[in-house]
């Protein structure tokens, strides 16, 4: 049956199509990939709807390709992206150092099979001083914004932009409407090699040394990094974005990202329904991170606990922040199902809450419940 | 500014950037760089719908040259960058520029997927069978047995001859060429810059510096009637200062050199570029194994296939037949849906 309501239809999708439908609103006419779970239907998606708006997605011979195509495809101007889980993106590395370097709004999607690839994704991942910014959506509804504020951003700043999703942000299906999200203007794309402007005089070069041709002053290559340093500099300043829940009177705080941190906000809601003087922080941008938010919500606490689906990236980025002010202990783990690409037993609110449970009352060495193993392994 | 270039004005200096070129004194790279800016004033496109898209390496450094735009890549992924601006912009006259480093070792998969796919790519390949930008290691083109630096006992790798695994690859034009002979540079270059779909063609190219004299006993003036065998479609294959000599296929059907006036000039092959099967073509790539032996230069293959994006373009097409014209709101609603009283 068809609605017949007026406005943006609602309907019920896995995070794999709102990621391209989200795309799509966002003016992304161009997606290459290579199958991988549980990023996989991503790219299925795309190429379902893409042509349908007039685009092109790509199942590309390999990660490698399927990077090199979009950035191509950048460099004309267009809206383009890739993806893969971290595994795939870990292929990509050299090109996004690169892209980076040519100050080349890529999107990046990262549906991991867990948050280990933290790292990968806020220390830029491969050569060079760069980094991109790390969108970690919560849930659906949040992956259809982020997804979308990516494209925006990539463009504001010309510079990569990943969104870091897991296997729940791939298939767990919600409820949303997709209509696009107007974010402001960008800049006019007067670098893209589009066949736009008259070339004799003014031809135009993306390079990721930073060489200019023909009537412009080259930049010369220390120069043009000490400018995307300073470009960094004043992404940090600015694109900071971070959700906090009853930090303020709190004596544990919680930092958590992405699909795990819905759980760990669940179960800190239940238990300041019983009196429990915990509060949560919950980065949504990984780089630029939210230091100032953690630091603010560490003050006086008596422990900081990080729960990660992963043996602990994140909590260093925590410690970091803390700076001392407060113990900082990380209360999540390996948890993953039997093929080892989804989420494990230990993403349960109630596992969830009876870890914060401990630290909560037995302060940073308190013992924590055994991790829940899986019952067989898939393979 | 206008937002139209006139090309009939254009002339080579057009092309010309203003950046100072790094190649060594001597360097082949020169005379193939001088060969496409002589030819693009008369394709009658215009600088700015030029992209000429490199990697890394020696060659990779020309679209710092040419005064057209360009993308400079990383090593290997020039043709799966250039794919990526064909597609997005089909429109656009895309030219990818590597070496047999960056093109046959690291890129060499991105390469032979372009060439199956039949992006509509103009592929310069110079083939100088060495690295040059690092200082002379030995690269899937240099022979058996090459001393370099990095093969001190010299290389136990089989090369690749380019010719073989591109025709291999499915690639619909095929050609080779040297860098001492303009013209002939810059004619093959047109006839692969005219072909829809991708075109390459092998450049040998002196590297002056750490390989010289790899293509001497062919290229020299003083050996290329006897060494070089130049292809002319639709005429039998003869070569020879005074074209003693030809081509013609023995009983298992592979090329064999042969004296005119022993066969009879009935038995000599005739160069067929159109070929739907490439064997013929394959056969004559095999002539040579090395550089040192009679070679075939000129056009290999030439055949009409769909371009890839042209039939990516008709996919979309399709799609929006099927569907009309696609929206969002379409998009979203193709779901299952359903009324919420
Ligand atoms: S190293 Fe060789 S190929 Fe490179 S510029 Fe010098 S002569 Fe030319």
């Amino acid at each position: 049956m068809t609605t017949t309501v007026a406005g943006p239809t609602r309907r019920l999708m896995e995070g794999s199509e709102a990621i391209a439908l989200a795309s799509i609103a966002a003016g992304c006419r161009f997606f290459a990939g290579y199958p991988m779970t549980p990023f996989t239907e991503v790219l299925e998606h795309f190429a379902r709807c893409l042509p349908e708006v007039g685009g092109t997605c790509i199942n590309a011979e390999s990660e490698l390709e399927a990077v090199g195509m979009t950035w191509g495809a950048l460099a004309t101007g267009a809206r383009a992206a890739t993806g893969s889980t971290g595994q795939g993106l870990s292929l990509m590395q050299e090109s996004f150092a690169e892209i980076s370097l040519a100050e080349l709004p890529l999107v990046i999607f990262n549906l991991a099979r867990n948050q280990g690839d933290y790292f990968q994704a806020t220390r830029g991942g491969g050569h060079g001083d760069y980094r991109h910014v790390v969108l970690a959506p919560l849930d659906i509804t949040e992956t259809v914004e982020l997804t979308q504020l990516a494209f925006h951003l990539a463009d504001q700043w010309r510079n990569p932009v990943l969104v870091y999703g897991d296997y729940l942000t791939a298939h767990v299906q919600e409820s949303v409407t997709i209509e696009p999200i107007n974010f402001g203007s960008v800049p006019a794309k007067d670098w893209a090699v589009d066949g736009s402007r008259t070339g004799t005089g003014d031809a135009r070069l993306l390079s990721p040394l930073g060489i200019a041709k023909v009537g412009t002053e080259p930049v010369g290559i220390e120069a043009h990094l000490r400018r995307m340093t300073a470009k960094q500099a004043e992404i940090q300043r600015r694109e900071t974005r971070v959700e906090t829940g009853f930090v303020d009177d709190a004596e544990t705080v919680v930092v958590a990202f992405g699909s795990p941190a819905r759980f760990v906000r669940a179960a800190v809601r239940e238990l300041r329904a019983t009196g429990e003087r915990i509060g949560y922080v919950r980065p949504i941008t990984l780089w630029p991170f939210p230091s100032d938010a953690v630091a603010a919500a560490a003050d006086g606490v008596r422990t900081v606990a990080t729960f990660e689906l992963c043996a602990g990236q994140m909590i260093d980025d925590v410690r970091l922040a803390v700076l001392g002010r407060a113990p900082v202990v990380g209360i999540g783990g390996i948890s993953t199902d039997g093929s080892g690409f989804g989420v494990g037993q230990l993403l349960d609110v109630e596992r969830v809450r009876e870890r914060i449970l401990a630290v909560h009352r037995g302060g940073p060495d308190a013992e924590l419940p055994a991790l829940p193993d899986n019952e067989r392994a898939l393979w | 500014m206008s937002d139209d270039t006139s090309t009939a004005t254009l002339s080579r200096k057009d092309f010309q950037s203003d950046q100072e070129i790094r190649w060594c004194p001597g360097c082949g790279d020169y005379s193939i760089l001088a060969a496409v800016q002589l030819l693009l004033p008369d394709l009658g496109v215009k600088p700015e719908n030029l992209v000429f898209v490199s990697g890394i390496g020696c060659a990779a450094r020309f679209p710092y040259y040419m005064n057209v735009y360009g993308l400079h890549g990383i090593h290997g992924r020039a043709p799966a960058i250039a794919t990526g601006v064909a597609l997005a912009r089909p429109d656009l006259d895309v030219w990818v520029i590597g070496g047999d480093g960056d093109m046959f070792s690291i890129g060499g998969n991105h390469l032979i997927h372009a060439l199956r796919r039949n992006v509509n790519l103009t592929i310069l390949m110079f083939n100088n069978q060495i690295y040059g930008l690092t200082k002379g290691q030995y690269s899937p083109t240099s022979e058996v047995g090459k001393v370099t630096k990095s093969s001190p006992f010299g290389s136990l790798d089989t090369p690749f001859n380019p010719i073989s695994v591109t025709l291999g690859a499915e690639a619909t034009f095929v050609a080779r060429t040297h860098d001492l002979d303009r013209k002939h540079m810059v004619e093959t270059f047109r006839r692969a810059h005219d072909h829809h779909g991708a075109a390459f063609v092998e450049v040998y190219q002196n590297c002056n510096v750490f390989n010289d004299g790899a293509f001497g006993a062919i290229t020299n003036k003083e050996h290329r009637a006897e060494m070089l065998i130049e292809l002319h479609d639709g005429e039998p294959i003869r070569f020879g200062a005074d074209a003693e000599l030809g081509v013609a296929l023995n009983r298992f059907g592979e090329c064999e050199i042969v004296t005119v006036a022993d066969v009879g000039v009935d038995r000599l092959l005739v160069h067929d570029e159109h070929r739907g099967d490439p064997t013929l073509a394959f056969a004559l790539s095999r002539l040579a194994d090395r550089p040192t032996m009679p070679t075939p230069i000129g056009v290999f293959r030439d055949v009409a296939r769909p371009t890839y994006e042209g039939e990516v373009q008709r996919q979309l097409v399709g799609a929006a037949d099927r569907q009309g014209p696609g929206d969002l709101e379409a998009l979203v609603g193709s779901g299952a849906t359903w009324t919420v009283d």
